[in-house]
């Protein structure tokens, strides 16, 4: 019965939550709570599944009323199968932020031989380089010695006060290390197998990342200035018809901005409740008296 | 002692050097563009042509008697790599670096770094 709940449960937060969650809008009111409740359904997934490889053959064995022996060889072999999904999760982790920080590092050398900023000591930060090129880009590269670049064409198309605009946003993923929540939802996303993956939770925290980011900008230069350095950016990029979802997301960051800003206190509040809650009740519902009556007939 | 700022300031100014010669230099030249507007080493030249080196954003070439070195691509060619890498996400690759302005499919990306460069 345990294993079963808790397969129900796996099933439901991995393949029916993610798509409501990805379509629904309030969380663009309260997009850090939102991103825990990512990050709490993404772990709850995860350990559902770990219930069931490790409740399911322990309830099979115990209900045919099978021998030591058959009992002693399947709960082996459900630690067993546990461990390889434990192991490949973080042997996932480990991989994808080894490559982030060796592309990181290359890219970060590379914008500092290329850097233009001494044109540019006004704009402020050190941490600022300045690249050739009429083509208006605006990112970071975060790490242990993160980089705020910007392109000529920014500075052509923006104003002063958008330029402070995209560098407070820009400033506010490498403070905030959004680059780590991404790298965990990537890791995740890499190690499920193929049928079960899905983009949805990647594409959604990453636009809950740019909502935060941007509210922080927000807050210390003024919604107009950075809704009009988003809107001159994207105009000066020649954006494909086919890229409907980014169109969308640009559109939800954009009128945001434009609404006026109350952070809804009860909706962070009742979101961040929910996450905590999917952690924590199944593991008190459903794991403790499956352990407390598997322990008491543990053949080893 | 060169602090680690100063190395970094050093190696894109080496870097601007051999960008606007436009033709392979010896540590000698270099050293000597260089010392116009600072006093500088001639081993501190020749380290920091070495690191480049090593980095593969240099090459080295024997000519003579002497190794000459030359940007291993032109600081256009440089930037427009970097700036693909900064908008390229794939499923088997770590996300994008560049969201602000969103994302293009890859060709179309080539294509408007290529046009943007053009229109300087």
């Amino acid at each position: 019965m345990t294993a079963l709940l808790l397969g129900a449960l796996g099933l439901t937060l991995s393949l029916v939550v993610p798509g409501l969650l990805a379509r629904a809008r309030w969380p663009d009111r309260a997009p850090v709570a939102a991103v825990l409740l990512w990050q709490s359904i993404t772990l709850t997934a995860v350990l559902a599944a770990l219930g069931v490889v490790l409740a399911a053959p322990e309830e099979v064995t115990r209900a045919a009323g099978s021998g030591q022996f058959a009992a002693e060889v399947t709960v082996i072999g459900a630690l067993a199968v546990a461990a390889v999904i434990i192991v490949r999760l973080l042997l996932s982790l480990i991989g994808v932020s080894r490559r982030s920080r060796a592309r990181r590092a290359r890219h970060r050398l590379l914008v500092d031989l290329l850097d233009r900023a001494e044109q540019h000591r006004e704009l402020g930060p050190d941490n600022l380089r300045i690249l050739d090129g009429a083509l208006p880009l605006a990112y970071c590269v975060p790490g242990r010695e993160p980089r705020v670049v910007l392109s000529n064409g920014v500075l052509q198309v923006l104003d002063r006060e958008q330029v402070d605009a995209v560098l407070a946003h820009e400033q506010t993923h490498l403070r905030h290390r959004h680059e780590v929540v991404m790298e965990s939802f990537t890791a995740f996303y890499r190690a499920v197998p193929g049928p079960l993956r899905s983009r949805r939770p990647l594409d959604a925290v990453h636009l809950l990342l740019e909502m935060i980011a941007d509210d922080v900008a927000r807050r210390r230069v003024g919604a107009a200035p950075l809704r009009a350095a988003l809107e001159q950016l994207s105009d000066a990029v020649p954006l494909a018809d086919d890229v409907k979802p980014e169109a969308d997301a640009r559109g939800r960051r954009l009128a945001r901005l434009s609404s006026s800003h109350k952070p809804s206190v009860v909706l962070n509040a009742l979101v961040t409740a929910a996450a905590v809650g999917l952690l924590v009740l199944p593991t008190v519902i459903l794991v403790v008296p499956w352990l407390d009556r598997a322990l008491e007939e543990w053949p080893l | 002692m060169l602090g680690h700022m100063a190395l970094g300031d050093l190696e894109r100014e080496v870097m601007t050097q051999l960008w606007d010669a436009g033709e392979p230099l010896t540590v000698r030249q270099v050293h000597e563009r260089l010392s116009r507007q600072r006093d500088l080493a001639y081993t501190t030249v020749m380290t920091v042509l070495d690191r480049l080196a090593k980095k593969g954003v240099v090459r080295q070439q024997k000519a003579d008697r002497a190794y000459k070195y030359v940007p291993a691509q032109t600081r256009e060619e440089m930037t427009a790599s970097v700036m693909l890498d900064a908008l390229t996400s794939s499923d088997d690759q770590d996300a994008a670096l560049a969201y602000f302005v969103g994302q293009l499919p890859p060709d179309a990306l080539a294509a408007a770094i290529e046009a943007a460069q053009k229109k300087r």
